[in-house]
């Protein structure tokens, strides 16, 4: 249930930008979900719609991209996307889904065995754009 | 791009009163057994304390204080685990155990931001912040997304070890950051940071003698065991000092600037 920390950080940005932007009525907000973090969107879901109580946007307005995972070795340049990866152990996951980084911990570079790479993209929840009448927010 | 994390970090450490980085410039100073002392006294006195490990590469509180780690409880978020019946706890190694973490700058930023973001803190008297070594990501990080931290400097009567300590001193006072003292650990003969807290104005709030076991006695009093008083004593006497020297007047200014536009 942690995904409802992350959904309550959304909804966060999202009023501080309507806050900031004159109280302008939430189009759209655009939602990446790094595929690393394996994030259950059920339980997202959940929790977005009880960070949004008495806001003034409703769920209707998310709209979520779930963003495949890609990594890049520093020691050989292997690059390589998550189902390349080889099979990591339950607990070692539940891990990872937690706090991302600790695939540095349990995953190697399917070439090298280096623990030495960058996570180009796919790491976890982030906001694309956030759209509010007449403007927008955020970047591609 | 918009990082999400930042507009709910200052929510997740609203409760906290107090925010204590355990910092040094060197390695070796017993930053780790000062946080987790520190800790573990301020629990015993009835201040209702956390102890953060951001030392990711090396962490090690949770050995000095033998913490069982298991994953966190999730609630909204996770719930810190608990050291020596007292203290709320968090560590990157509640996810990595004893393995190597082997993390570059960027990525230290990114598993301290997740944590900040995802730790449910029940409300603290003091959050203590077991730092890592030098002057790098992490307390670069605290000054930029934790709100109105205070240091507390470690360093011992090592001329080598004074003179880096030094080095750190000078940036906290350039970045007008609150130093509420220092701590001079590892004392056999002489003391000799009472010269370096004249000369950046800021209290020395204990020396602390040399303990050839120190780990093993608080792995021991962690697990209930009362502490030696010759320890016992300074570490009450530090946390009394601490505890009377908050840097209010800067925290009030602090907590008064807009927070940072992440957009």
């Amino acid at each position: 249930m942690h995904e409802w920390a992350l959904a309550e950080a959304v909804v966060s940005t999202v009023e501080r930008l309507y806050t900031e932007n004159g109280c302008k009525p939430v189009l759209a907000v655009n939602v990446l979900i790094g595929e690393l973090q394996h994030v259950e969107m059920e339980v997202f879901s959940v929790g977005l719609e009880n960070a949004l109580k008495d806001r003034p946007f409703g769920p209707d307005v998310f709209h979520f991209e779930v963003e495949k995972a890609s990594f890049r070795c520093n020691a050989c340049g292997r690059e390589w996307l998550m189902e390349q990866q080889q099979q990591i152990g339950e607990e070692e996951q539940e891990a990872i889904h937690f706090l991302p980084e600790a695939a540095h911990v349990y995953m190697r570079c399917p070439s090298c065995g280096s623990p030495d790479f960058v996570l180009d993209r796919g790491r976890g929840v982030s906001i694309k754009s956030v759209e509010l009448q007449d403007s927008a927010r955020g970047s591609e | 791009m918009i990082d999400p994390r930042l507009d709910v970090i200052g929510k997740r450490l609203a409760a906290v009163d107090r925010i204590v980085a355990v910092s040094s410039a060197k390695g070796g100073v017993g930053k780790s057994v000062c946080a987790a002392l520190l800790a573990l006294v301020f629990g015993r006195e009835g201040y209702r304390t956390g102890l953060l490990d951001l030392d990711f590469q090396g962490a090690s509180a949770h050995l000095l204080l033998d913490v069982q780690l298991d994953f966190p409880e999730e609630e909204a978020g996770i719930r810190p685990l608990r050291a020596a019946g007292t203290v709320d706890f968090m560590s990157f190694a509640a996810f990595s155990r004893e393995h190597a973490v082997p993390l570059r700058g960027s990525e230290v930023t990114q598993a301290m931001l997740e944590l900040l973001a995802i730790t449910i803190w029940n409300p603290l008297d003091f959050l203590l912040i077991d730092m890592p070594p030098g002057i790098g990501d992490e307390i670069l990080d605290v000054l930029r997304y934790m709100h109105a931290p205070e240091f507390l400097v470690v360093t011992t009567p090592s001329r080598l070890v004074g003179h880096v300590v030094e080095r750190l001193l000078v940036m906290l006072r350039e970045l007008k950051v609150p130093v509420v003292g220092l701590v001079e650990n590892m004392v056999r003969k002489d003391s000799r940071a009472a010269v370096l807290a004249d000369r950046y104005s800021c209290p020395l709030l204990g020396s602390i003698p040399y303990e050839e076991d120190i780990d093993d006695i608080l792995a021991e009093a962690a697990g209930g065991k009362p502490l030696p008083e010759r320890i016992s004593s300074v570490f009450r006497s530090i946390a009394a000092r601490l505890a009377a020297g908050g840097q209010t007047e800067l925290r009030r200014q602090s907590a008064d600037s807009p927070p940072a536009d992440v957009v």
